[in-house]
């Protein structure tokens, strides 16, 4: 049902132009170089260390590994790590 | 972002550090609260480092007591701290209150006048000037009108051609550009005399006015009448006076001696150098270290700090900073030859630069000797030059 429901959602979205992270509720990703990731509309963190940081999405938990990645700023639509990123993945 | 850190230091704000085992949920937990954190570092498994709102910190509370972790405050940050602080230390916000408010107060007059720009040494006649205008060190800078000012300066001082002034910090600078006064010439009505300007032999008279009292060969002084404007004839009972213009050329001789020893000692610098610094308050001074000089030949370089000028007037307290330069004494013998060649040009150059235009250079002659290992160098030159000057018959 609920795949139904996004199926539509994605062609409505594609028909009138309109973006796709704001009709599928999917998080937007800004990486700026290798030093800062801007996450918006996230759920929340389920991991946080120097090397590794997991964030709930809607399609699944994002994973980003690096050196000496901090949290710029969390409030509840967005975050901001900085620090020398190498992996952004989707583990879903 | 710099905006956002203003922001963020006029609500104040603290820097604390969180222990406790599920730290993700407590950030969670935090943003789901409307908490806002930011800088948030990880240091390892237990402990958090964050920076959190004074209403924020407030309201951690309760997340704490439900995630159980504990919340030290490492740092206090802002300005709603710092004026909690000066509440006890009405003293010093009152301290720097004046002390800002007797800057500016002193600031806003003007304490020094200098004039630049002037080579012919009439400054005092402008500081005079703008001292009458009421313009003078301890006025206020807001009663200065420049425009006018500028104005009635090139008015009222007759010599000035251009005149600018600036306010610098507490200084009025004038920056002036004296006219080029012409020597007046004497009217072509008012009698005269034509007289020698200086000591030579007379080559040539040309009298077109007056009468010529010298003849070719004569050797004058300065000073002594060459056309005569005062015409006597028996038959007038006073002199005619008349304005008297001609040429005059006459022979002169300049000489240069120069000396230049010929074993030189050159002293060089070796780089080394030592400084003492010396207070001086009024006439004591006090060294401020007293360690002899480590070298044996040395320049000594002074340099005179003054520090203070209240009203005008300076206070008596000097720093002089003596700098000591080691050098290094290198006997040079110097080839004799060459060395003529050199002084007699130079000699040359020496005269060359002081004759007058229209000077003809008729003979040259250079003569050198020894004395006590210094040459001398003699260079004479022969020239003919106009040596005539008019001047009023009293």
């Amino acid at each position: 049902m609920k795949k139904r429901v996004d199926d539509i959602k994605s062609t409505i979205s594609d028909v009138l132009e309109l973006p796709k992270d704001i009709v599928l509720d999917l998080p937007r990703i800004t990486l700026i170089g290798n030093l800062q990731l801007y996450i918006e509309n996230h759920k929340g963190i389920i991991e946080y260390s120097k090397q590794r940081i997991r964030i709930n999405t809607n399609i699944g938990i994002l994973r980003i590994v690096g050196n000496n990645l901090t949290i710029r700023t969390i409030v509840t639509e967005e975050i901001i790590i900085v620090g020398e990123i190498e992996v952004v993945e989707f583990i879903s | 972002m710099l905006v956002i850190r203003i922001w963020n230091y006029f609500r104040g704000y603290v820097i604390i550090k969180i222990e406790g085992l599920t730290l993700e949920r407590f950030i969670n937990l935090s943003i789901a609260k409307g908490i806002y954190l930011w800088d948030i570092i990880r240091y390892d498994y237990t402990t958090l480092e964050a920076k959190v709102g004074l209403k924020g910190f407030k309201s951690l509370r309760e997340v704490v007591k439900r995630v159980g972790c504990r919340v030290y405050i490492i740092e206090k940050k802002g300005f709603p701290f710092l004026i909690h602080k000066l509440k006890y230390r009405k003293m010093l916000v009152f301290g720097f209150a004046v002390a800002v408010g007797i800057i500016i107060f002193l600031t806003s007059f003007i304490w020094e006048i200098e004039v630049i720009g002037n080579e012919n040494a009439d400054s005092k006649l402008i500081v005079d000037y703008l001292t009458k205008m009421d313009i003078k060190p301890g006025i206020l800078k807001s009663e200065i009108d420049i425009s006018e000012l500028k104005r009635s300066i090139l008015r009222d001082i007759e010599n000035i051609s251009f005149v600018n002034m600036e306010i610098i910090g507490t200084k009025l600078l004038v920056e002036v550009k004296v006219r080029d006064v012409m020597p007046s010439a004497i009217r072509k009505d008012v009698p005269c005399n034509v007289v020698a300007k200086k000591k030579a032999v007379i080559v040539k008279v040309i009298a077109r006015n007056g009468k010529s009292v010298v003849e070719k060969g004569d050797i004058v002084k300065k000073g002594q009448v060459l056309i005569s404007g005062i015409i006597e004839d028996e038959k007038l009972e006073n002199p005619l006076l008349v304005h008297s213009d001609g040429t005059v050329l006459g022979k002169t001789l300049y000489v240069k001696e120069l000396q230049e020893p010929i074993i030189k000692k050159i002293e060089e610098e070796t780089g080394n150098c030592y400084s003492v610094r010396e207070i001086k308050i009024g006439n004591y001074s006090l060294l401020l270290n007293n360690k002899e000089i480590p070298y044996k030949n040395y320049i000594e370089d002074k340099k005179n700090r003054k520090l203070i000028k209240i009203l005008g007037y300076e206070l008596p307290f000097e720093i002089i900073v003596h700098k000591y330069k080691e050098v290094e004494l290198i006997k040079v013998k110097q080839n004799v030859e060459a060395l003529k060649k050199m002084q007699s040009v130079r000699g040359v150059q020496m005269i060359m630069n002081e004759l007058p235009k229209g000077a003809k250079v008729i003979s040259k002659d250079v003569k050198y000797s020894i004395e006590d290992n210094i040459l001398i160098t003699r260079v004479s030159i022969e020239v003919i030059e106009e040596i005539g000057e008019k001047q009023k018959i009293q």
